[in-house]
């Protein structure tokens, strides 16, 4: 059986080989034409003249279309019907797209695009928190309040309390392969789009509504992005309405992909937080009461917004049994790039939130950290004595972390190495070593209800081969390859017999994004019932042959064994079937069972299981300068009973780095204009491959999902990525190691934010 | 970019000639000037190679025991050809860029250009170099006049270089961790009369001497010789990378490393 093997992705070779076909790499007819964004150079105001005769005569431009020439709906916006696809005369943050050029080549279109000459009525853009806060600037009527208990009340009378605010910068998504979107008209006026996005529905519902046709008329393909990382959520919209618009407008095939400053000026990056907390706690640490406020950094438009700040405010207690808690969220407005869907999607930033709690308790109460940690985490399912249920209500009744602690803490050899750095520490006045535990408990499931379906469609020919169709999207985490695995398992053949196509709106419809980390564990499912399905007749057909039951008909190793005597290869019994009039196709339906939420009261079952995670690093740092390394790090991750462990192990060791590099390295400057000046890689530092650490022990639990998933497994796109806070921790356990008082670490923890943290905690500056 | 005429003469003579053209530029290994003229923020008529000027090429003693490297020599040959006679020379011509921009990239070209965050123009003011051209031999001290400003005139090419070689010297560079550009640089170079101290990447006027620094340590090259003395942030390059604050602190730490390194 394919399942559970460590196969490589299925399109390793492409990648290595540049075979592999990305949007821009799509061989286009001749005559296609190349588009670009006309961007205001303004965060907030009105454009008062806008000269485009001078973009309209520059070399190879065909056509300049602003917002009067769009013949329908002038919205990309994936939620509130605020993002006009090209500015209706009002500008609302530095990047805006105000105008479209439709020019000849990629170069010639970008060339023209800065020609314009426009004036603009300004006005002082909100670019801060502190601004936004003061002007109310905010999405929904107010905050944003989920409680539990009376947390106030817990908190004065709690023994002891400490309290502390800090800020949580935000991140580019920097994926490989920028946005990118081709349009071909079609003879009917429909439009076929080949785009670079996780959401291919969503892509098909915006152009529809963009050149006014229903959604039938609009036909979607994505193969594969070079990276997502929820940047491609909704991020994508934009590009493919705008090729669509210009395919419908010339006739002509048109093609727009963003270059990469571009792409970092004018799409939406994850949200930065600043967070507030006053935690009540006993003489042995465990948490009594605790308040979090959050202000979350929305950007100009509502986006994803909602449920990302939403989803920060369900992760406030990540793996702790807190009796009382208050989370106050305001979503606040500002001239920004509009924030949006980012590995993780709001759950980092709450996580940090509590660990950062946990962090300053421990060292209020000069306690070890881990032994913090496990005083206040949930009970193991079966040992609850009282209360074990979230913020929101909802019964943990699947913790691991309990006994993935102890593993994690025994193969890393935790006591050791925290005596050993101590004694290291106290030789050393300049250096420090740190070391810090972080466990992760993620919420499986789109908070939305709804979105949790998927279906796929399966095929199998007379020849034995199978092609298999569902509506997630590949962008290089390897849900194809376990999705196949899948289909090859429930027909008991090779993987070679089934061939993974591209995600396409024809054969799937109404697909959710592939996000939230559902990619496998919805359309493994929905592969798996219309796999069944078409078993079924086949058994039953195969079994009538031979007087037998379906029963008796076993798909394995490539046969299929009808009764104690006859065996025929798969391919013998598909070409029987077929010559018996049975339909070899099946769509396959899944939806998500046991959920239940109400996101205004803040209460019922937003997720149907928890993945979970434990990670161990430790890191050096430089008092004089704030430099600092990650020396190792020690990760188990629980994915379940894994579809497939290689796969897994790479998102695990992926995520990690990039939550490491958002709090030490990746740092987001605006200017007091609102300009973005970090839109490169020469000022934006992404981690890269020698910055992951020298000791890299990376394994997965040895458990299965307690609810029932694909083949037991468990989701394992975005929780790993939190993983990574447990770097930003050991730096600032590091730090405490200068001084006394509490370092209050902000992220990103750059080398200079932790030479001021030095400077505090050594010097009382 | 725009258009330009191209010339590679094999003489300085000839080089100086093709430079008396109107907006006519010298090219070195273009790793500064090529990037400027695709982002057209330099249009210069004619471009001069001197990539093919044999006698601006390479690395030789003199008899005063004076290293002299030719303009048009990479950073990449100095850090292969230097190291013997001047290994900090070697080792900061090593860590410039990356092997594409060592490779390319000219000693030459890094002088005139005087990048605020280059890393030559330490090592040329640290080691109290000669900057020759073809017409006149102008000292470290009086070259360096600013950002992107020196002492060279119009159509005037730096032949060569003229170090002394020190006694002991270091070079420390604090990357900025995207770029790798120095955020701050410290060359340090002790000679028998007396120590320097050049600063890269830190001031809002490009490279310069911590003469306080210099005095502490030609009276005793120690890093605690150091202690105490603090750059005034005032002066320095505050941007999205570091603070002035920072960049003040960081030279001092560098300064001492560099010390630590070369004692």
């Amino acid at each position: 059986m394919s399942v559970a093997k460590p196969l490589p992705h299925d399109a390793a070779r492409l990648h290595v080989t540049g075979a592999a076909r990305y949007v821009d790499d799509t061989p286009t007819p001749r005559g296609t034409l190349h588009l670009a964004f006309g961007l205001s150079q303004v965060a907030k105001g009105r454009i008062t003249s806008l000269d485009l005769a001078p973009v309209r005569s520059s070399p190879g431009v065909v056509a300049v279309l602003t917002a009067e020439d769009l013949p329908f709906d002038n919205d990309v916006s994936p939620s509130n019907h605020d993002e006009p696809l090209l500015s209706d005369g009002t500008v609302n943050y530095i990047g805006q797209p105000l105008f479209l050029v439709l020019a000849s080549s990629h170069r010639a279109a970008r060339v023209a695009a800065r020609k314009a000459v426009i004036g603009y009525a300004e006005e002082t853009p909100l670019l801060t928190l502190d601004q936004a806060l003061a002007a109310d600037s905010r999405f929904e009527d107010g905050p944003r309040i989920y409680e539990k208990g009376d947390a106030a009340a817990a908190i004065a009378a709690a023994p002891r309390v400490v309290e502390g605010t800090f800020d949580l910068g935000g991140q580019e998504h920097f994926y490989l392969e920028g946005q990118a979107a081709l349009a071909l008209p079609q003879e009917d006026g429909g439009m076929l789009v080949n785009s670079s996005t996780q959401h291919p529905t969503e892509i098909q519902h915006k152009v529809a509504e963009a050149i006014g046709l229903p959604m039938h008329a609009v036909r979607v393909e994505t193969r594969r992005m070079g990276g997502g990382f929820g940047g491609k959520e909704s991020q994508g919209n934009a590009l493919a309405v705008a090729c669509a618009l210009a395919a419908r407008h010339t006739g002509l095939p048109c093609k727009m992909r963003y270059d990469r400053d571009d792409d970092m000026v004018i799409t939406g990056k994850r949200h930065a937080f600043r967070i507030s907390y006053r935690a009540g706690f006993d003489a042995d640490g465990r948490l009594l009461g605790l308040e979090f406020t959050h202000l979350v950094n929305c950007g100009w438009a509502q986006d994803l917004s909602l449920p990302v700040a939403d989803r920060a405010m369900l992760h406030s207690d990540n793996a702790y049994a807190i009796p009382a808690i208050r989370i106050e969220s305001h979503r606040l407005k500002t001239n920004l790039q509009s924030a949006t869907a980012y590995r993780g999607f709001g759950g980092p930033q709450g996580m940090v939130g509590i660990e950062r709690v946990m962090d300053h308790i421990a060292h209020d109460l000069d306690l070890d950290p881990v032994e913090l940690r496990r005083r206040n985490y949930y009970a193991a399912p079966g040992t609850a004595t009282g209360d074990n249920t979230t913020p929101y209500g909802m019964e943990v009744s699947d913790f691991e972390l309990h006994e993935m602690t102890a593993q994690l803490l025994q193969s890393a050899d935790y006591a050791a190495r925290r005596a050993e750095i101590t004694a290291w520490n106290e030789r050393h006045a300049r250096l420090k070593r740190g070391l810090a535990f972080s466990p992760v408990k993620f919420g499986i499931s789109f908070t939305l209800t709804h979105l949790n379906q998927a279906g796929a469609l399966v095929h199998v020919y007379q020849d034995g081969s199978v092609h298999l169709n569902h509506g997630g999207t590949e962008m290089g985490q390897g849900l194809f390859q376990k999705v196949a695995q899948v289909a090859a398992s429930r027909f008991g053949i090779p993987l070679e017999k089934v061939k993974i196509t591209a995600t396409d709106t024809a054969k799937v419809p109404n697909t959710s994004a592939t996000a939230a980390s559902s990619g496998s564990d919805l359309n493994g499912m929905a592969v798996m019932a219309a796999c069944d399905t078409i078993r079924a007749r086949m058994a039953d057909h195969l079994a009538r042959l031979h007087q037998l039951t379906p029963a008796e008909v076993i798909f394995d190793g490539g046969s299929v064994r009808i009764g104690a005597t006859v065996e025929i290869s798969f391919d013998e019994a598909a070409k029987l079937c077929y010559e018996g009039r049975i339909s070899l196709s099946s769509t396959g339906f899944y939806k998500t069972p046991k959920l239940e939420w109400d996101r205004i009261k803040g209460q019922g079952r937003p997720f149907f299981y928890f993945a979970y995670g434990a990670a161990l690093t430790e890191v050096v740092v430089d008092r004089l300068t704030g430099e600092n390394r990650i020396l190792r790090a020690d990760i188990l991750h629980d994915a379940g009973a894994s579809l497939n462990p290689a796969l897994d192990i790479g998102q695990v060791e992926g995520g990690y780095v990039q939550g490491a590099g958002w709090l030490t390295t990746e740092e987001l400057v605006w200017d007091d204009k609102g300009a973005l000046r970090t839109h490169a890689p020469s000022t934006y530092k992404i981690p890269a491959c020698s910055d992951r650490p020298d000791v890299f022990n990376v394994a997965l639990y040895d458990g299965q999902n307690r609810e029932e998933t694909i083949y037991r497994s468990k989701a394992v796109g975005e929780p790993p990525f939190m993983l990574g806070i447990s770097a930003w921790l050991a730096l600032s356990d590091a730090v405490a190691s200068f001084g006394t008082t509490y370092p209050a670490l902000n992220a990103p923890a750059t080398a200079e934010e932790i030479w001021h943290a030095a400077r505090r905690v050594s010097d009382g500056v | 970019m725009y258009n330009f005429e191209f010339e590679k003469p094999a003489t300085i003579a000839d080089a100086v000639a093709a430079l008396g053209a109107e907006d006519a530029q010298a090219l070195g290994g273009g790793q500064t000037l090529l990037p400027t003229m695709k982002q057209r923020l330099a249009m210069p008529t004619k471009l001069v190679s001197l990539s093919g000027i044999g006698e601006m090429q390479g690395v030789c003693s003199n008899n005063d025991g004076s290293l002299s490297i030719g303009g048009a020599t990479t950073h990449a040959t100095v850090a292969a050809e230097a190291a013997a006679q001047y290994p900090a020379l070697a080792d900061l011509a090593s860590h410039i860029g990356d092997p594409a921009v060592r490779n390319r990239g000219t000693i030459g070209g890094s002088l005139a250009n005087n990048d605020p965050a280059a890393c030559y123009p330490a090592a040329a003011l640290g080691s109290g170099a000669t900057i020759v051209t073809n017409a006149r031999e102008i000292a470290a001290d009086d070259y360096f006049q600013g950002l992107f400003t020196t002492a060279l005139e119009e159509g005037e090419i730096i032949t060569g270089v003229r170090f002394p070689v020190p006694e002991a010297a270091n070079y420390q560079k604090f990357l900025q961790p995207a770029s790798r550009f120095a955020l701050v640089g410290v060359f340090v170079a002790k000679f028998a009369d007396g120590v320097r101290v050049a600063v890269t990447g830190a001031s809002e006027d490009g490279v310069f001497r911590w003469s306080e620094a210099e005095q502490a340590l030609s009276a005793s090259f120690s890093p605690e010789a150091v202690n105490g003395l603090q750059v005034d942030p005032a002066n320095m390059m505050g941007d999205i990378h570091g603070t002035k604050e920072y960049r003040a602190h960081l030279i001092g730490v560098l300064t001492k490393r560099a010390v630590a390194a070369a004692s």
